[in-house]
Order: C-alpha cells, then sequence, then structure tokens
C-alpha cells in the first residue's frame, strides 16, 4: 500500500520533471486504478451477483446458489414483489413497504437533525449551568442501543399511548446522540468571530441561529440527513415489534416475512428477497448519489 | 468550549428541552428499568419479580460461553477496524489520486453505503454456503475445507469479513472527505520537499488524517458492538449453535429469544459500564486531538 | 415552537389502529409466525373462518419468527394489549403454560363456550404436548411435525439396501452406501432428533418431576444419566468420523441441501418437509419412521411433535372469548385440518381429519405425508406425552453448541452430556424462580 500511497501528487499542471518521475507517475496512475477496480469489484459485485440471482427461479437458487448470469425472470419478479398485494389484507405491496421506509427514514433523519441542531447549539453556544451535565446525559445515550433495552423501551411506548403510530415508532428511535455529537463538533469549528460580528448588529440567540448558524449548517445537515435517513431506513427489529398493523410495515420487514419459512416444508421465494433487497437498497442509494458532493463537503466541515 | 457565547437565559432550556425529554423518556427510563431488574428474576408475563442480588451477573458471566463471546467480541471488532479502515483508506488514497474517472470511482464506491445490515447479511450467508457459497468454493480451491456454521474459526472469518465489507463505504467516504480536507497549498509544499510519495504520505497526509482516523475508529468501534446485529442475526441461520456471537447479540439472544429478563439486563449493564470506560477513553483521545489539529 | 412544527410536519401522516366497525362483530386478533407460504395459508383460513359466519372476525398478524413472537406477546401482555390467539412454538410452551393465569386453557375456552371437546378425538402424539400435568389441554395444537426418515430411493438401490428400521440395520447398510459414493446419513436438528424424540421413540426419562410437568422446581435433565444417549452420541461421532453421518452444523437447510443434491442418502427432517423436497430433489425419494436402537427395551414408540400451538390469552371480554372458541372449532373441523395438512405439510391434529384425508386420497399421491401422523399414532409409554422446560430455548441452544463441539472433536461425549446437564439445570432453576 504504501507504494501506492500519493495522495500529494500535484495537480497536473505541474511544474516540468524529469523523466524518470514521470515514468514513476505514471507508474502509480496504474497502480491507483488497480486499487480502485478491485475496489469497485469488491464493492459492486456482490450487488451485481444480487441483483442477476433475482431475475432466476427460487428452485434454481434454493439448489445453485447465486447466479452471474441473467435470469429471464425480471418483469415478472419485480411486478409480483412491487404491486402483489400480500398480507391478511392484500394491500400489502412492495410499493407501500417503500413508502413506509421512506417516512420512517424521513420521519427519523428530520426528527433528529431538529432536534439534536438545537441542542448542540444549547451546548456550544450557551453559558449555563448544567450545560456539560446536560450534554453527558445526552451522551449517554450512545451506550446501550435500542436493541438491548428494546423490552423496556416497549413498555414506555405502550404506557405514553403510543403504540401503531409513527410517533411511538420513531421517537424512541431518535432519543440518541449521535447527530448533536456531530453538530457539536461542527458548532466549534465555526469562528468565534461570527458570533461576535453578530452580537455587534445586535443579534439574538434567534436571529443568529436562522440568519447566520442555520445557512452555515447547510452541507452539515445534509450529510447527517443522508446518514440517518440510512439508519432509519434500516431499522427492522423495532418496528417489528412495535407495529401490529399491516398498513406500517417495512421494506426491510418484507425481506424477512420471506425468508421466514418454516425450513422444509417450502422453498423460501429467494427471488423474491433479493428482489426486495435491491428495491431496499435503490432509494437510499439514490439519497447518497444525489447528495454525494454536499455528503462529501458536509463532513470535511465537521473534521475541521 | 467556545470563547464567546451567549449569557444565561432561560433559551438554552427552551433549546435542550426536546431531546432531553425524548432522551429521559425513551433512553433513561428503560435503562432504569433495564439496571433494575438485573438484580431481579422476573416472570415475564406478570412481571412478578424476586430479588436476586448479584445472580444474574454471576450465573451470565459465569456460563461457559460468555468469555467465548467476549474474547470474540474484542477480536471481531479488532479485525473489522483494522480490515474495514485499511481497505477503504487505500481506497480513498488512490481516489484522491487518480487523475481520471475519479468521479465514476466515487460514484460506485459510495453507493453501497446504504445496504441493509439484514441484506448484506443475507448476501454473505449465500457467498459463504458451505455447500454451494462460491467463496467456500474459492477457499476449497485454495486447499481450505471452509465450513461456515461448522467450524467456529470458519464462521468467525465469514461474520468478520461480511460485517467489514458492508463498513468499506463509510470509512471510504470518511477518509477521501478527509484527504480533500488538505489544503492544496500544503500539498504542493509537501510535494517540493519530500520527493518520495510514500514517505510523504506518511510524514505529511497521514498526520493530517488522524482526527478522521480518530473519529472513525469511534464509529468503527460501535457499529463492531451494535450495527453488526442484522449481519449475525442473518448469518447464524436462527440458530446459535456451536458458532461465535458478540456480547450484544448475546444480550439479544439471552433476552428477546430466551426471555430471561434478568440475565440479559445484567448483561446489558456490563457492557454498558464497559461501552462507558471505553468511550471515555476515546473521548479524551478525540478532543485531544481535534484541540491539537 | 419551530421543533414541534417541524416534527408535526415530519409526522403527520400517523396512523392509528381500529377503523371504526359498523356492526355489532365480535373482532379478534390472531399473532402467528408463519412467513411465506405458510402465512398465505394462514391468511386463507383466517379469511375463510370469517365468510362462514358473520359474528365473528379474526384479523392475523405477522409478528417475525417464533422468538420474536413470543416476545412481541410478552411485551404486549405486560402492557395490557396482547392479541387474542398467539401462536408459540414447542421451545416457548413452558413460558407461556407456567405463567399462570395468563392463558385460558382451550379446553375449558371450548367447555366453556359450549363446544364439545374430547381429548380422544386428537391423535396419540399431540394430545398431552401441550397439556397441564392432569392432562388438560393447554394449548390448541396447530403446526405439527415429528421428525421422520427421507431416503433417495436411487441411492439404496444402488447400494442394494433396504431402508434400515434401527439404528443397528443402519449400521450394516450404511458401509454399502458409502461404498457406492454417498454419504449414508444427515439430519437437520440435532436436539430435536437426536434428544428430545431419542428419548420420546425409546420410551426414556427425559428429566425428573415427570419430565417437567410436574412443576419447574427441581426439576434437572438426565443426559448425562441416560447410558442409552450416551452410546448413540458416541456411535454418531464414530459414524462422522468414518464417515458414515455428516454434521453440517445446528443450521436446518445445510443439513438438507445435500440430501436434495444427492450427496447423502438418508436424512433425518420433519414429517413435513417432503413439500419443499418434491419442490427441490431431482432424484426419487420416500419417508420412513426414525430409526431407534432394537436392543434398547420398549423402544419403537411415538415421537413427539415439534412446531407450536395456539394459545387463548386471558385478560379479554367474555363475547371475544367466544369468537376465539369459535375459531378453534373451526380450525379443528376435518375440513380446515385437511386443507392445513395438504398446504403445508403439517400433520392433522385429529383423527376425523386423518380419515378424511385418507378417504379422499390423498395418501396415494403423496405417500410421504401419511409416515408423520402414522408415526405419531404409535403406542405410547409413560415417558412419550412431552417435555415441559423453562428457558428451553437458551438449553436447545447449550446442546447445540455442545454437539457441535463434540463433532469437531472440541469435545468428548461424556463432557458434553454433562456441560449440557450443569448448563440446563442452571437454566431450569433459574425458571423455577422466575415462575415462583
Amino acid at each position: 500500500m504504501t507504494a501506492l500511497a500519493d495522495p500529494l501528487a500535484p495537480a497536473p499542471a505541474a511544474p516540468a520533471a524529469a523523466r524518470p518521475v514521470n515514468r514513476a507517475r505514471r507508474r502509480a496512475q496504474i497502480l491507483h486504478h488497480i486499487v480502485l477496480i478491485f475496489g469497485v469489484l469488491l464493492m459492486c459485485g456482490p450487488m451485481v451477483v444480487t441483483f442477476m440471482s433475482s431475475t432466476w427461479d427460487p428452485v434454481v437458487i434454493h439448489s445453485e446458489g447465486l447466479q452471474l448470469g441473467y435470469g429471464g425472470k425480471f418483469l415478472e419478479t419485480y411486478e409480483t414483489v412491487l404491486l402483489k398485494g400480500g398480507g391478511f389484507t392484500g394491500e400489502i405491496t412492495g410499493t407501500l413497504m417503500l413508502w413506509n421506509s421512506v417516512l420512517l427514514g424521513l420521519g427519523f433523519a428530520i426528527g433528529k437533525i431538529v432536534i439534536s441542531m438545537l441542542a448542540a447549539y444549547a451546548i456550544v453556544y450557551f453559558r449555563f449551568p448544567f450545560a456539560s451535565l446536560a450534554f453527558w446525559v445526552i451522551f449517554a445515550t450512545l451506550l446501550l442501543p435500542l436493541e438491548v433495552r428494546i423490552l423496556p423501551s416497549y413498555e414506555v411506548v405502550q404506557r405514553l399511548g403510543m403504540l401503531n403510530s409513527w410517533s411511538g415508532l420513531i421517537l424512541p428511535l431518535i432519543a440518541s446522540a449521535t447527530a448533536t455529537f456531530f453538530f457539536r463538533q461542527f458548532f466549534r469549528s465555526i469562528p468565534d468571530e461570527l458570533l461576535e460580528a453578530a452580537r455587534i448588529d445586535g443579534a439574538g440567540p434567534f436571529r443568529f441561529f436562522v440568519d447566520i448558524l442555520a445557512p452555515l449548517s447547510k452541507t452539515m445537515m445534509a450529510a447527517i440527513f443522508i446518514i440517518m435517513f440510512v439508519v432509519g431506513w434500516n431499522q427492522y427489529l423495532w418496528p417489528a415489534l412495535m407495529t401490529t398493523d399491516e398498513s406500517m410495515f417495512t421494506i426491510v420487514r418484507g425481506i424477512r416475512q420471506i425468508l421466514q419459512v418454516w425450513i422444509g416444508a417450502n422453498i423460501p421465494d429467494y427471488n423474491q428477497a433479493l428482489a426486495l433487497a435491491i428495491l431496499a437498497m435503490a432509494p437510499p442509494a439514490l439519497v447518497v448519489l444525489v447528495f454525494q458532493r454536499m455528503f462529501i463537503k458536509g463532513l470535511v466541515e465537521t473534521e475541521k | 468550549m467556545k470563547k464567546v457565547q451567549f449569557g444565561p437565559s432561560w433559551t438554552p432550556y427552551l433549546l435542550l428541552a426536546p431531546q432531553l425529554i425524548i432522551v429521559a423518556l425513551f433512553f433513561l427510563w428503560p435503562a432504569g428499568e433495564a439496571l433494575r431488574s438485573s438484580f431481579y428474576l422476573e416472570d415475564p408475563f406478570f412481571g412478578n419479580a424476586t430479588f436476586v442480588g448479584f445472580d444474574n451477573y454471576v450465573d451470565s458471566t459465569s456460563a461457559a460461553d460468555y468469555g467465548r463471546s467476549a474474547q470474540f467480541t474484542a477480536v471481531f471488532t479488532v479485525s473489522i477496524c483494522v480490515i474495514s479502515l485499511g481497505i477503504a483508506l487505500a481506497l480513498a488514497v488512490s481516489a484522491d489520486a487518480v487523475l481520471r474517472g475519479k468521479s465514476p470511482y466515487k460514484t460506485a464506491l459510495m453507493w453501497v453505503y446504504a445496504i441493509a445490515p439484514p441484506v448484506a447479511g443475507l448476501i454473505g450467508v449465500m457467498m459463504f454456503d458451505q455447500h454451494i457459497g462460491p467463496l467456500s468454493d474459492f477457499a476449497r480451491w485454495l486447499g481450505w475445507e471452509m465450513q461456515v456454521g461448522v467450524s467456529y474459526f470458519d464462521t468467525a472469518v465469514a461474520m468478520i469479513t461480511v460485517a467489514a465489507w458492508k463498513q468499506i463505504p463509510v470509512n471510504f467516504i470518511f477518509f477521501l472527505s478527509g484527504l480533500q480536507g488538505i489544503p492544496n497549498s500544503l500539498r504542493e509544499a509537501a510535494a517540493i520537499d519530500c520527493r518520495s510519495p510514500a514517505r510523504r504520505f506518511w510524514t505529511v497526509v497521514f498526520p493530517l488524517l488522524a482526527p478522521t482516523s480518530f473519529f472513525l475508529l469511534v464509529i468503527n468501534i460501535t457499529y463492531a458492538f451494535f450495527e453488526t446485529f442484522g449481519v449475525i442475526d442473518v448469518m447464524l441461520k436462527g440458530e446459535p449453535g456451536n458458532n461465535p456471537v458478540t456480547l450484544v447479540y448475546k444480550v439479544f439472544l439471552d433476552g428477546f429469544r430466551g426471555q430471561d429478563l434478568g440475565g440479559s439486563s445484567a448483561q446489558s449493564v456490563i457492557l454498558m459500564i464497559a461501552v462507558f470506560a471505553l468511550t471515555i477513553v476515546q473521548f479524551r483521545l478525540i478532543e485531544r486531538r481535534v484541540h491539537y489539529s | 415552537m419551530l421543533r414541534s412544527t417541524l416534527l408535526a410536519a415530519a409526522l403527520a401522516p400517523a396512523f392509528v389502529l381500529g377503523a371504526g366497525a359498523a356492526n355489532a362483530q365480535t373482532e379478534i386478533a390472531w399473532w402467528h409466525a408463519m412467513g411465506g407460504r405458510l402465512g398465505e395459508v394462514v391468511n386463507e383460513i383466517a379469511t375463510r373462518f370469517n365468510a362462514s359466519q358473520s359474528d365473528y372476525k379474526i384479523t392475523p398478524i405477522f409478528k417475525g419468527n417464533y422468538e420474536e413472537t413470543l416476545t412481541a406477546t410478552i411485551a404486549a401482555f405486560r402492557a395490557g394489549e396482547q392479541p387474542n390467539i398467539v401462536q408459540v412454538f414447542d421451545a416457548g410452551s413452558a413460558t407461556i403454560i407456567g405463567a399462570q393465569g395468563a392463558v385460558l386453557p382451550a379446553e375449558d375456552l371450548l367447555k366453556n363456550n359450549g363446544v364439545a371437546f374430547d381429548a380422544n378425538d386428537y391423535i396419540e402424539g399431540v394430545r398431552y404436548f401441550y397439556a397441564d400435568s392432569a392432562g388438560k389441554m393447554v394449548g390448541m395444537p396447530f403446526n405439527s411435525s415429528t421428525p421422520v426418515m427421507y431416503y433417495n430411493t436411487e441411492a439404496l438401490e444402488k447400494a442394494g439396501v433396504q431402508p434400515p428400521k434401527t439404528w443397528e440395520e443402519f449400521e450394516e447398510i450404511a458401509p454399502k452406501l458409502k461404498d457406492a459414493g454417498y454419504v449414508p446419513l444427515a439430519q437437520s436438528h440435532t436436539p430435536w432428533i437426536f434428544v428430545e424424540n431419542f428419548f420420546s421413540r425409546h420410551n426414556l426419562q427425559f428429566a425428573t418431576n415427570n419430565n417437567g410437568y410436574d412443576g419447574a422446581e427441581g426439576t434437572k435433565l438426565l443426559l448425562s444419566q441416560t447410558p442409552e444417549l450416551k452410546r448413540h452420541f458416541e456411535k454418531l461421532k464414530a459414524w462422522k468420523d468414518e464417515g458414515l453421518y455428516a454434521y453440517y452444523g445446528a443450521g436446518w437447510s445445510d443439513n438438507q441441501a445435500p440430501f436434495e443434491n444427492g450427496d447423502v442418502a438418508m436424512w433425518l427432517g420433519s414429517s413435513g418437509s417432503f413439500g419443499g423436497l418434491s419442490q427441490s430433489m431431482k432424484a426419487p425419494f420416500q419417508a420412513t419412521y426414525l430409526p431407534y436402537w432394537g436392543d434398547v427395551e420398549g423402544a419403537g414408540g411415538t415421537t413427539f411433535i415439534g412446531g407450536a400451538a395456539l394459545f387463548a390469552l386471558a385478560g379479554h371480554p367474555a363475547e371475544e372469548n367466544q369468537a376465539s372458541a369459535a375459531f378453534f372449532e373451526y380450525l379443528t373441523s376435518p375440513e380446515i385440518q385437511f386443507y392445513w395438512h395438504e398446504e403445508t405439510g403439517y400433520v392433522p391434529i385429529t383423527t376425523a381429519a386423518y380419515e378424511l384425508a385418507k378417504s379422499e386420497g390423498y395418501y396415494d399421491e403423496a405417500p410421504s405425508a401419511e409416515t408423520g401422523i402414522l408415526q405419531l399414532s404409535l403406542p405410547g409409554g409413560e415417558w412419550t406425552k412431552g417435555y415441559r422446560m423453562g428457558f428451553y430455548v437458551q438449553i436447545r441452544d447449550v446442546m447445540n453448541r455442545e454437539f457441535g463441539k463434540v463433532f469437531a472433536g472440541e469435545t468428548t461425549v461424556d463432557e458434553a452430556l454433562k456441560t449440557i446437564d450443569e448448563e440446563g439445570d442452571r437454566l431450569l432453576e433459574r425458571f423455577a424462580k422466575t415462575s415462583g
């Protein structure tokens, strides 16, 4: 790896150098391409195989494993998965499950950004008693993920009368400090002069937040939005425990439901599970791709 | 902390209120419940509890597989960090350095970020299937009779591979943004001072990436502990058998799957203390690094 | 301010359960763990029940796998949100039956609501499995299966052997199958097939306290004190080393797959597995009884069932319980049982349903489907009723782990059985404290 490490190679318009250097540089470029091609194969290969396999018959997947070639059943499988009504009500389609996952992802990401931005703002920009206590209380939530406190959480949600509701589904997931931690780091990197200037102009906390801090945080918000959207989208265990209403089922749960066949009696519809897996990846992947630039920029800013 | 801040007023409390209320309701309350029930043996249906002191702690930690799980958790976490961070760093360095095709490479390496852990697990199960998995075939071709699900070691290898694989895009994105955050002026100065690219990397670039790396270390440890749940769950196919599990998964196995509320609460309290200690150490390091840079 | 409006906007489409019912129909909920095709059959049964009368409406809800369903039920029960009927699997039955007052015993539910009940209507093997120590049926057996042996007829012909009835016969024919190029034997669920059903098939005692039926306190496992079981596992290990038995881990399908693709000649699986096998197996196959050791006195009797039962939960108004009773009655009717049997491969739980399947000529087209029910109808003995042990999910996990170690050569049979007894007893002791 050391041989390839040349991130400081100056831009193409570098001063003219001796020939050996040029050759070495070309060799380095080739090596970089090899590394990247290997990486792309490593990351995308399994996805291609998953997609290809989803176009085969479930029996073939069951007995011969993943497939590299195209199986010819793309349209049928994806149509079934997207449009065929399942569940007792017959209304659970892949489309509905996708929509529910979108709701969960959006609700979670937006809720989390709003709440944690406000909290981080208070912690970084205000001097008040208990500030560090508040920070540590919030930070403590990183210690125990929902999976290991899931039963008591269920009881709490029930006592609050929030079973089978989107707020009951989303709020307990929001109770984790990751985003607050990100925003705190980011706010601390913003130069003090900004606040000084704002105060000379007579801006109060509200004006400062709305006019200066929020616009400055745009890319950061985008980065956190992507991260959180994906986290919300990928939830499985909590929604499965919380919701009994079929109309709230999400796509990750749908994948599990297909594979959850009493073993032996039937062959699971592997093709449909894989097709759902591909569909489940599409929207978050799209979010990542669309916000790609902001994502990286946002992260660059956090780290300073 | 900031040198300039708003003075005392009711505003910060108002701003903090939503988060604190949610944390109190959905974290402190359930975590308190877990702490309480770690000292009781409880009838799951009615919650009639018998106080048993530290029995739950003793019973769960003295079970034969607890030590083995703890050991595996450590190996699992370290391996994921090393493999995933190593590959991601190499990829990020190359993606930052290539002159042509930068953005297609970036896109191809980033979009997989969104894969759900259970889906990664599903792909892993099929790749490592002991009969028809292509990766098992490959291992056999190399002369390694790999049997995931039968051999403890082989299953561990498969789990680590899948879990580390899933985390590569995240690390890649952060490393790449860290590299791109290095100012051009610095790059040019380094290029003049330091001829060998390798030396340039280790003496100039890597230290500049240190805050990113420390930050990623926290993210990766958290990931290995908590977010690999879906990967492990799917790869075990519902039967832990003689296969490795992490401590977090064991909490889930005993509590959620086996209804041993007291035992699993005790384990989560132990875990909480361990993570707390780990976090403080990491946090200190990060804070120092951030100030340093 | 800002926060609440934004949050409200994000959460706006909050759905609330329960659309107002216009008529006086009594609605009940049924939580189950049947995914895939089985879930579709469950939905079909519910739809048919709803169409068959107008007083009651049942809604089935898939709650994940068995463990997730039980846990969701417990959480819901503590919150007073429990469904009317829940499906609980064999290993979880001690937990739910042990919770005094959580369940309305099926027998009481039916009798109190004017439905005739006679335990003798049910086939031998399922009658007492979900009953209390007095023999009262608590859970209504729902999806039941039992371990049987499938064999690849082509393989056996090639080796020139007959399917073995006993393990002694197996020892004779296994080398021939090996010479013919096959792995003679595999099985898919060590605790269920080689422990629980070993005790049943050989009519041996599995645990003290009447296999646990007489109460949780002081129940102890008897694995290490059963020489027959010890011998069995020592033989298995020896067979494995000689290439006569193959162990592919604790995963069900990992062990079934080599039988499907023709590497393994005989495979012990579930009586319901024939449906999946006929989809995926290339070679012809047949089913026969689970082998036993001929030299064990009283061996060769009936086996235990595996699968799950339906439990009616307490805490609901009388008219809802009446609806549950009506549903149980409908579910056990021969027509529905036959439909379930035919669609899923699970055994019919009543003699009447079995007779119906026979008279419809079902077993002429699917002879393998009959093996399970015939085996469950074999004479029973003192120790073939079932077993009742708490934290049994973990006990099975311990068994899987220890036997996995045995076959990997990491421990001896002796040590493994001792560890299982020790850890199992500790779990049982803990369980006794929770219900005490």
